[in-house]
């Protein structure tokens, strides 16, 4: 007999991307590089994860300040960030988590 | 104060005794920023990140981009990591690849301050406790130097 597909349910996304978030974080703490930080295998999964990742990272970055900006651009395709705020990490997370409040992503 | 145990073993020629801690951790500023006098932006070259890269160097993740940086500050190449009195040194490591993976400034007394990622600030007596084959960092590729001036 056929087996039933299993879907991944909101818990499931929910508690991977919880996971993937924790060993990004421990892996890529002492990094410098931009680069090196956003193609670590967790952060590149939560990336594939598409658009429906966005509300968890930006709850997560809601959490505490961290270098999630590559990923919302690649899920998003978009950038609410102007080049004068470039690297400047508190502003940026502060435009972001404005842009999802607009979009309805966060409350 | 020292690093917890874990982030010291990132880095195996990091003795206790031989630095200590001296900021909190912090995901605002890297040790490219800190290198450059800055602890509110963080820079590297990379356009998916969207942050800060100085205009006057070019916008790659070379050796040679890092080192045009440095010298938009007034550093150039010198020999040798030993303290000269009346300047102030930077130096820039590479991994194997020879991609920059971070850099390290001189303080006045000789030690070295580094920003360990998103880690915290430390000061450390020798350069070379962030280098070797082992460490996360690879080895010193180029050392600037630059008058200090005076405040």
């Amino acid at each position: 007999m056929q087996q039933p597909i299993k879907t991944a349910t909101p818990i499931d996304m929910e508690t991977r991307f919880r996971a993937l978030a924790d060993q990004w974080r421990w892996e890529t703490g002492p990094l410098s590089s931009s680069t090196a930080i956003a193609a670590h295998p967790a952060y590149q999964e939560i990336i594939g994860m598409g658009p429906a990742a966005i509300p968890l990272v930006l709850r997560e970055l809601q959490e505490r300040c961290d270098h999630w900006f590559a990923a919302l651009r690649a899920l998003s395709g978009e950038n609410p960030v102007p080049r004068e705020f470039a690297g400047r990490v508190p502003k940026m997370r502060e435009l972001w988590l404005e842009w999802g409040r607009e979009k309805g992503y966060i409350s | 104060m020292t690093l917890e145990r874990y982030k010291e073993a990132m880095f195996p020629n990091l003795n206790p005794g031989e630095y200590r801690v001296t900021s909190e951790a912090s995901p605002v500023y890297n040790c490219i920023a800190w290198a450059a006098g800055d602890d509110t932006d963080w820079w590297w070259p990379d356009p998916d990140s969207g942050n800060y890269w100085p205009d006057a160097a070019p916008f790659e993740e070379t050796l040679e981009s890092f080192r045009a940086v440095f010298e938009s500050l007034g550093y150039r190449e010198c020999a040798t990591a030993e303290r000269e009195p009346g300047f102030e040194k930077v130096a820039i490591f590479v991994d194997d690849d020879g991609l920059p993976t971070h850099a390290a400034r001189q303080l006045p007394n000789g030690n070295w301050t580094s920003k360990l990622g998103k880690w915290q600030d430390i000061e450390h007596q020798y350069l070379n406790a962030l280098a070797g084959s082992a460490s996360l960092y690879g080895n010193v590729a180029l050392l600037l130097r630059r008058r200090r001036t005076l405040i």
